[in-house]
């Protein structure tokens, strides 16, 4: 192992500098920065600092949906259990891919794992995601009001206006709307995209955008709901969001249909079909006749 | 079907792919298997307690296929209380300048009840 402090600065540097990227919504460049770094990290030969620098990388190319290598060498860092910190990284990033991957109850494991080794560690950053992480899990299985009250957790942890706190306030003002307590809803919501708009890039928006196209849907607002609800799609379609992009065409059908425009309906419903689900032609007559609002989870 | 009323009772759809998959001889088992869903999950989607992804929606629609018209039509049905079906009927009966002044009043009603308790908002 070569103890020189200088590789140690640059191996930071790139880290924060990966962060930074993060932060601004650059993800394929905070990818290539924390590759950058573990390969400092090699050349260092610290195994921890490698482990960590692998976690980052993992992070980034799971958040570009480039998840699928990373998952075996994340497990293997938690079973080698050499550092607690590492550890934590580990289980939260591979509670991200199973997020991301639909299987929200091996998500939630690893969330719970995450949670527990944050909780050791006493950083009440990572306690926070965590527990934030865990609701995302509940709420996709359904289980509200337990995703709720983990949500709450997070948030009365984590102050900070920041990207991670405003996408937590969406997470809980969406629960608040499916629990049709559309005032704490909405607070929540505006909340959540007022601090997006100071501190984050726009990408970050989709979120509370079409959580407030839902609830205003939800309560009557149709105009309000179709003006979040244009925005959602074109932020989805600009950042190939696909999941994003399918909720955005059928909130707005739906938002259309309720407006009374059975055209301007049939056409979203229409291009949620043929670029979705072009074997089940169909569909935009069964979305104009049956409102499956109740049925859908838009973070499912 | 274009104009059938909207309908929002998830438990009825819920009882509905309990329906349908009984017909189709499917137990929970199968069908989640089918459609890469826990059988639990399944289970509280028939009770109404489970909402889902449109991916996982349309994958259910696209197992029943065969029954798609006779299961919104049934929906559908089901749903409509009398005074429901008793409204339609009347605005059917009227003429058609008068069902567009129908449809104005419904309009203005709803954009009264948008400007009230309206929340603040950046746009």
């Amino acid at each position: 192992m070569v103890d020189d402090s200088g590789s140690i600065r640059v191996f930071e540097d790139l880290r924060e500098r990966g962060r930074q990227a993060v932060e601004s919504g650059r993800l394929e460049e905070a990818l290539a920065l924390y590759q950058q770094s573990a390969e400092v990290a090699e050349a260092i030969g610290d195994p921890k600092l490698q482990d960590l620098a692998l976690c980052n990388v993992a992070a980034a190319a799971i958040s570009l949906g480039r998840g699928d290598g990373e998952v075996p060498r994340l497990r293997e860092i938690l079973l080698r259990n050499e550092s607690i910190a590492n550890c934590c990284l580990a289980a939260y990033n591979i509670a991200r891919y199973y997020e991301l991957t639909k299987d929200f109850k091996k998500s939630l494991f690893y969330a719970r794992i995450a949670r527990d080794r944050s909780e050791v560690l006493g950083r009440i950053d990572w306690i926070a995601s965590s527990y934030n992480q865990i609701g995302n899990a509940l709420l996709a299985e359904s289980l509200i009001e337990e995703a709720c009250r983990h949500y709450e957790k997070a948030l009365a942890m984590y102050a900070e206006p920041s990207i991670r706190r405003a996408l937590m306030l969406d997470n809980l003002g969406y629960c608040r709307v499916l629990q049709s307590r559309f005032s704490d809803g909405y607070s929540l919501i505006y909340q959540s995209l007022a601090m997006l708009r100071r501190v984050g890039p726009r990408r970050y928006q989709l979120s509370p955008r079409l959580d407030l196209c839902f609830a205003h849907l939800e309560t009557g607002r149709y105009e309000k709901a179709r003006n979040h609800g244009r925005v959602a799609l074109a932020i989805a379609e600009a950042a190939g969001d696909s999941d994003a992009t399918k909720n955005a065409l059928y909130l707005l059908g739906e938002t259309a249909n309720l407006l009374g425009d059975s055209f301007g309906a049939r056409r979203y419903f229409s291009r949620l079909q043929q670029g979705f689900f072009p074997d089940q032609p169909y569909l935009p007559s069964f979305l104009l006749a049956i409102d499956v609002r109740k049925l859908i989870n838009l973070k499912a | 079907m274009a104009t059938v009323e909207k309908i929002r009772q998830v438990q009825l759809v819920g009882r509905k792919i309990r329906q349908l998959r009984k017909e189709h001889k499917l137990t929970q088992m199968e069908l989640s298997a089918r459609l890469g869903i826990q059988q639990s999950d399944l289970s509280r989607m028939e009770q109404g307690e489970y909402r889902v992804s449109l991916d996982t929606l349309f994958r259910i629609l696209a197992e029943f296929k065969m029954s798609i018209g006779e299961f919104f039509e049934d929906v559908a049905r089901e749903s409509l209380t009398p005074r429901d079906i008793g409204l339609v009927r009347e605005f059917q009966a009227l003429t058609e300048e008068a069902q567009r002044e129908v449809q104005d009043f419904i309009a203005f009603k709803r954009s009264q009840g948008e400007s009230q308790d309206r929340p603040d908002e950046p746009d």
